[in-house]
């Protein structure tokens, strides 16, 4: 099928999208151990300090990449007519393309 | 002992089926390909595996045994839990009883280029090769090509014609780390653009648990991602480990 999308880079993906997820989580879990919030506002605020916000939209970006290299694999892996492979990769991608435009929504334009 | 032998004659046979054997073990008797001839000579001369040197360096009689792969000639048959279940290469055509057709695993052999690939004007005596460069290729020249890998790894049974395999790719490996061949980039470009060939591996190392020469494909293909990488090797080869017993 494609060219561009070779293993290597799908590989490097993954690898690089996990590896930028531990170190948010790390520092999420470690922000909520030392500096917990002690309300929605005080949380809510930090979420949407520009710091966070920003940082939090690479999270979900990677995780989607993660989710998208991860999934096609599977796809790749299982389903053999190229037709049905077709339809399960494209709707995914429309299904990841979904959840990535509600996350910008959430993060950077809904009030609270 | 017990041993329950598939048997699949396609001449005869409308579809395979699982045949039981009992024999009492003689003193000779210390490698399972022993018994299975044996077996075939006292009991059942229809019986029929592929065997040619009887000392592990053929590949010639890889079956599965009690669920793993290895080479019947190099198997201890005392010790091996009862009833001793012998069955072909999984997912290989079976030709008949436990000789199984290779000619898709040998396709993927060739798709490699397994030959030195070298148009610079031969010198006088040989390519020379120091033994720090012959080195590189410990680990990976000693594959004898009996398919026990390939048989046993999910991604090729999931994409048998495209995914290279395990045996493949360790060869593969050992012509990309010869310091005499020529075509590197070319042979990682043929890996890399193609997800199919080697990206499908996903590292479950099924190989290299039944390698019965105690080789690591699983070591070969990460070190080959690491070439695509631009990533050197720290130099030698690749280390072999104690093959685990056949129970």
């Amino acid at each position: 099928m494609r060219a561009t999308f070779t293993g290597l880079r799908a590989w490097l993906v993954q690898r690089a999208s996990a590896v930028y997820m531990l170190l948010f989580i790390v520092f999420f879990l470690a922000h909520f151990a030392v500096d917990p919030p002690h309300s929605y506002s005080a949380w809510h605020a930090w979420m949407t300090s520009s710091g966070v916000r920003v940082i939090t939209t690479i999270f979900f970006a990677a995780l989607l990449a993660h989710a998208w290299v991860g999934l096609r694999d599977v796809i790749l892996d299982y389903s053999h007519p190229m037709v049905f492979r077709v339809c399960l990769l494209v709707l995914l991608g429309f299904a990841l393309m979904a959840v990535g435009a509600w996350i910008v929504h959430i993060l950077w334009m809904s009030r609270g | 002992m017990h041993f329950s032998i598939f048997r699949y004659n396609p001449e005869r046979d409308d579809k395979p089926y699982m045949q039981d054997f009992h024999i009492d073990l003689v003193l000779t008797d210390r490698m399972l390909l022993d018994v299975i001839l044996r077996i075939r000579d006292s009991q059942d001369d229809s019986l029929t595996i592929r065997k040619s040197c009887h000392e592990g360096v053929c590949g010639s009689d890889a079956i599965n045994i009690n669920g793993r792969n290895g080479l019947a000639c190099v198997t201890r048959v005392r010790g091996l839990r009862e009833p001793v279940v012998l069955r072909p290469l999984p997912s290989f055509p079976v030709i008949r009883d436990l000789v199984v057709d290779m000619t898709r695993f040998w396709k993927q052999y060739d798709s490699i280029k397994p030959y030195l690939v070298n148009d610079e004007p031969p010198p006088e005596k040989e390519r020379l090769q120091s033994p720090a460069e012959r080195d590189k290729l410990d680990g990976s020249y000693e594959c004898i090509m009996c398919g026990c890998c390939t048989s046993q790894c999910p991604s090729s049974w999931w994409n048998p014609e495209r995914f290279v395999g395990p045996a493949g790719l360790i060869q593969a490996y050992r012509f990309i780390s010869d310091s005499r061949d020529r075509a590197t980039g070319e042979r990682l470009e043929d890996l890399n653009s193609d997800p199919f060939r080697l990206f499908r591996c996903r590292t479950i190392m099924n190989c290299t648990e039944v390698c019965p020469m105690g080789l690591s494909p699983s070591r070969a293909i990460e070190r080959i991602r690491l070439r695509m990488l631009d990533v050197q090797g720290h130099g030698g080869g690749l280390a072999l480990h104690h093959v685990p017993t056949i129970r």
